[in-house]
C-alpha cells in the first residue's frame, strides 16, 4: 500500500493519470471519467436506468466490440492473404487447412461480421422504437444510417477475396445491379470493377476498399457518433 | 481603406471591391480550381487506360467441321456458337441480361418446357435457342453478335452486337 501511494505521488504516475488521487469528494470522482479518454464515453452522471441491460440491450457496445474483433481478426488475416489471381484462393484454403488455428481465425472473423451485421440492424431498432432517433438526436440517426451502409459495404467487399464461386456470381450480380443506375451506373461498375470484366483489378480494388478505405471511414464515424451520444444528452 | 470605405458620398468608391476581397477570391477561386482539377485527375487515375482482359474477336472452325444443329460454348467469350440444320451459324452471348450470370445451354430444355434451350442458373430466366425471353426475370433477349466468314473459319467479334436480322451467317 505504501509503494502504491508512492508511486501515484511520481511524476511520472501523475503525467499519464491527470486525476489526483486519493478521491474522496464528488468532483474527484467526476474527474476520474472526466479526465479518462475510456470512461468519458459516459457522461459524467448517469442515470442508474440508462444504463441498465433491458434499457439499450447494450446492442450499441455490442456491434463496437464485434468490429474491434474483426479490426483484430483480419489484419491476422492479412498475413496469409495475397489479392491476386490465384493466390487469393489458394491463401483462402490454406487458412482453412495449413495454417495453425487459421481456420479458427477465418471463422471469427466470418461470424463476427455476420453477427454485426445483425446487431447494428437491431441497434438501429432498438433506437427507432424508443424514439432516440427524434430532435435533438436526429443528426446521430444520420450518421447511424451511414454506418449501417458502411458495415453491408464492408460485408460485401470482404466476400470477393476468397475468390471462389460464390464471391465471383455475388460481385458479378452486385456490380450488376450498379449499373442499373440511371447515366453514370456504367462508369460506376467499371471503376468498382477496373475493367469490364471481374478479374485482378477488381480483386485489388475490393481489397483495399475492405482493408483501408472503408474502416477508415467507419473509424472517424464510430468517433463522431460516440461524441455526439454524448453531445446530444447522453443515452435514450 | 477604412477611411475610404466609410465615404458613402463618392458612389465610385462604392462599387469598388477592397483589396481584400479581391484577393481573398482569387485565392478562393485559385484553391477550387485546383480541388477540382486534383478529383477530376483522381477520377481519370482510377479508370484503366490498358485491360488484359479476352480479346472480343475470336475464331471457331473450320466450318466443315461444325456438325448441323449443334452448339459450341466458348467459356472464356462467354459465347454460344449455333449451327443449325441449312447451315445457317449465329453467335450468341451467353451472359444473362438480368444480372449476368453465365447461362447454360441444354438441348433437351428446362422445366418441362423443351423450346427452353438455354436458363440462368442465378435467378431462373429462360431462353428460346435464338435467345428471346420465355421466362423473366430478365426482359431483353440475349446479346447476338456477329458472325463473319475468314476463310473456312468463323469470325465472332463480341464487341459488336448485331440485331435479329444480321444475325444469321448463311454458308
Amino acid at each position: 500500500m505504501k509503494i502504491l501511494n508512492w508511486l501515484t505521488q511520481t511524476k511520472l504516475w501523475q503525467s499519464i493519470f491527470r486525476t489526483k488521487l486519493p478521491i474522496s469528494t464528488n468532483l474527484d470522482k467526476s474527474l476520474v471519467i472526466f479526465n479518462s479518454l475510456t470512461l468519458h464515453i459516459h457522461p459524467v452522471k448517469v442515470r442508474v436506468r440508462a444504463i441498465k441491460f433491458s434499457y439499450t440491450f447494450y446492442l450499441g457496445m455490442i456491434s463496437f466490440f464485434l468490429f474491434v474483433l474483426l479490426i483484430v481478426t483480419g489484419v491476422l488475416l492479412m498475413l496469409y492473404y495475397q489479392p491476386a489471381i490465384p493466390h487469393a484462393y489458394n491463401n483462402m484454403k490454406d487458412l482453412e487447412f495449413v495454417v495453425s488455428n487459421g481456420s479458427f481465425l477465418r471463422n471469427m472473423h466470418r461470424w463476427s461480421a455476420h453477427l454485426m451485421v445483425i446487431t447494428v440492424f437491431l441497434h438501429m431498432l432498438r433506437v427507432f422504437y424508443k424514439g432516440a432517433c427524434k430532435p435533438p438526436r436526429e443528426f446521430n440517426w444520420v450518421i447511424g444510417v451511414v454506418l449501417l451502409i458502411i458495415t453491408l459495404l464492408l460485408s460485401y467487399t470482404g466476400y470477393l477475396l476468397p475468390y471462389d464461386q460464390l464471391s465471383y456470381w455475388a460481385v458479378t450480380v452486385g456490380t450488376n445491379i450498379v449499373q442499373y443506375i440511371p447515366i453514370t451506373g456504367e462508369k460506376i461498375r467499371f471503376l468498382l470493377l477496373g475493367g469490364s470484366e471481374i478479374g485482378e483489378y477488381t480483386l485489388v480494388r475490393f481489397y483495399v476498399l475492405h482493408c483501408i478505405i472503408l474502416p477508415l471511414f467507419i473509424v472517424l464515424l464510430i468517433a463522431l457518433h460516440f461524441w455526439r451520444i454524448r453531445k446530444d444528452g447522453g443515452l435514450l | 481603406m477604412e477611411m475610404k470605405k466609410s465615404n458613402p458620398e463618392n458612389s465610385n468608391e462604392k462599387n469598388k471591391i477592397s483589396r481584400r476581397v479581391f484577393l481573398t477570391s482569387m485565392g478562393n477561386t485559385a484553391t477550387g480550381i485546383v480541388l477540382l482539377g486534383s478529383f477530376g485527375v483522381t477520377l481519370e487515375y482510377l479508370s484503366p487506360n490498358v485491360l488484359l482482359e479476352i480479346p472480343k474477336i475470336f475464331k471457331v472452325g473450320p466450318v466443315n467441321s461444325i456438325q448441323p444443329n449443334s452448339v459450341i460454348y466458348e467459356p472464356e467469350q462467354r459465347t454460344f456458337v449455333v449451327r443449325e440444320e441449312q447451315g445457317y451459324f449465329y453467335a450468341l452471348s451467353a451472359v444473362c441480361t438480368h444480372l449476368g450470370c453465365t447461362a447454360k445451354w441444354n438441348d433437351s430444355g428446362v422445366a418441362g418446357n423443351p423450346d427452353a434451350v438455354i436458363s440462368c442458373p442465378c435467378h431462373g430466366s429462360l431462353f428460346n435457342k435464338l435467345g428471346e425471353v420465355i421466362q423473366g426475370p430478365a426482359i431483353r433477349g440475349l446479346d447476338k453478335y456477329r458472325v463473319q466468314l475468314e476463310e473456312d473459319k468463323l469470325v465472332i467479334n463480341t464487341a459488336e452486337k448485331v440485331s435479329e436480322d444480321e444475325m444469321i451467317l448463311k454458308v
